[in-house]
């Protein structure tokens, strides 16, 4: 029987081992040059790797001044079925995100939840204005992905200890797992088990994947990817290299993210 | 395919680094196992330690494996500590065809003020000078650099995790002895493609940033690129072949 190895080796995409993105984004960006980042060509781009899902949130709906989380929705209801989008909310204007979370019920075929980018905004993830989504996101059960780092003002390590000490039934995908901080981040989910880790910037670190899964188990990691930002084969490879077995990669890739979104009901 | 690996080292960083590697056996123990035939490598006391210390030690590494290319670091030939007379013959000895430079992290300026003549020489030679951009080399340091030196044999490594088409296409553009290896403009999305595109697969060299990323990142990004077979097999093994064969010592 051949190893997940060889089959990724052969062919771009793999039949029985199907790709979950559960972290990406979409469209231009202002900090760098894409060389595809429109709707079509990266749906092309997905399937051509074998990936079966991407959750993702726009750049238009974290940056800028734009059109909110429109560019989320046309994506989502152009590719129903690739495609599921993390709800971008920016504390610094709290009446949109009151508008937003009024609205959500309409969007529930688009949203699998929503995406926080603290540092970005300049507000902590425990700050009173992001409050209303987090009780949102844990009256629904929904899925967060929150962007941290190792020791961010915004969303370190503490941060999110202390939210997840707060809230049990929202599922928390930690981006980056705390980057840096890696026995943090494993200590996080030792303890919450409502999260996660992310693999999203964590894959050019070789050797950080087999502690994450010695550590914490692979039921514990969704593969993701910052796509567009970086590139599928790449961090597949990535994962197809590091020293653990074929069925921890088929929880990573797939296994794990195919429980998580029916526990959220996406 | 041949993989020729262009950016590998060896040794255990003075901070912990987790998969770092001890020495040569493992080095190629890992490129059996992942299917690379030959490698540049460079020892991590080149860097950490003192330069002319650490180059001894890879070259120790380095004797009678056929399959590893070294790579030395250079100081300022003003202080004698590693250029001195006769480099050049020590390095055809030793098997040294590439040289890197830390000038943050050894406290110097690269420029032609201090290496006018060596980098002159370098050139006539064609001498790859090696310039990472995660190892204390600036964009600007490679800009200035080049453009006192543009017949040098530049080859970016480690270009950084975002997409940095902005400041390396412009270099391509202008200085044909420019290339770029591959461990990190792999990691961005449909970005090989595109410098392939732009200018043409002999600017890249193959390089996975072994030990610091997996062997298999690079290497299944590049057999799965959207380019040519042709294109593919240029930039695994055959345009650094080409470097090589140039290479006067």
């Amino acid at each position: 029987m051949k190893t997940l190895r060889q089959k990724f080796f052969e062919n771009p995409a793999v039949k029985d081992c199907p790709i979950y993105d559960m972290h990406g984004h979409m469209g231009p960006f202002y900090g760098a040059h894409f060389p595809i980042p429109d709707i079509d060509s990266m749906v092309r781009r997905m399937r051509r790797a074998g990936v079966k899902l991407l959750a993702f949130c726009h750049h238009a709906s974290l940056f800028g001044g734009g059109d909110g989380n429109r560019g989320n929705i046309d994506a989502v209801r152009k590719y129903p079925k690739d495609l599921k989008a993390y709800c971008g909310v920016n504390p610094n204007y709290p009446e949109e995100i009151r508008k937003m979370l009024g609205s959500y019920d309409k969007y529930r075929d688009v949203f699998i939840g929503f995406k926080m980018l603290a540092d970005y905004h300049g507000i902590a993830i425990t700050d009173a204005k992001f409050a209303p989504v987090w009780e949102f996101a844990d009256a629904n059960g929904l899925l967060v992905l929150i962007h941290t780092w190792g020791n961010s003002p915004c969303n370190g390590q503490d941060h999110v200890r202390a939210i997840a000490e707060k809230y049990h039934n929202v599922k928390i995908n930690i981006g980056h797992s705390c980057h840096g901080e890696w026995d943090k981040a494993v200590g996080l989910v030792n303890t919450f088990p409502n999260l996660y880790l992310d693999l999203c910037a964590v894959l050019d670190d070789r050797g950080v994947l087999e502690k994450f899964v010695k550590e914490a188990g692979a039921d514990k990691i969704l593969f993701g990817t910052d796509f567009p930002w970086f590139d599928y084969h790449w961090c597949t490879g990535a994962v197809i290299g590091a020293d653990i077995t074929d069925k921890d990669r088929r929880k990573i890739f797939y296994g794990n993210a195919e429980k998580l979104i029916k526990i959220v009901g996406a | 395919m041949k993989f020729f690996d262009v950016n590998t080292f060896i040794g255990m960083p003075t901070c912990r680094m987790y998969g770092a590697l001890k020495d040569a056996e493992g080095l190629l123990a890992s490129m059996k196992v992942s299917g690379i035939s030959e490698a540049v490598v460079w020892h991590i006391s080149q860097q950490d330690g003192f330069p002319l210390d650490g180059n001894l030690l890879l070259s120790e590494e380095i004797r009678g494996k056929k399959c590893l290319c070294g790579c030395w670091t250079i100081l300022p030939p003003q202080t004698r500590e590693v250029v001195s007379k006769g480099f050049f013959k020590r390095m055809k000895k030793d098997g040294i065809f590439f040289l890197r430079a830390f000038p943050a992290k050894h406290n110097y300026l690269l420029n032609a003020a201090v290496f006018g003549d060596f980098f002159e020489e370098l050139s006539e030679r064609k001498v790859p000078l090696m310039l990472s951009l995660e190892r204390g080399v600036s964009w600007d340091n490679i800009y200035s650099l080049m453009s006192e030196f543009p017949k040098l044999t530049c080859i970016v490594c480690d270009i950084g995790v975002w997409g940095q088409d902005r400041r390396l296409w412009p270099l391509l553009e202008k200085y044909r002895n420019l290339m770029v290896e591959t461990s990190l403009l792999s990691l961005g999305e449909f970005m090989l493609e595109a410098t392939v595109e732009e200018f043409g697969a002999e600017r890249i060299v193959f390089g996975t940033g072994f030990p610091s990323h997996a062997h298999q990142a690079a290497m299944l990004q590049l057999v799965h690129a959207e380019i040519s077979e042709k294109d593919k097999q240029k930039i695994a093994s055959r345009n650094i072949e080409r470097v090589i064969g140039r290479i006067s010592l």
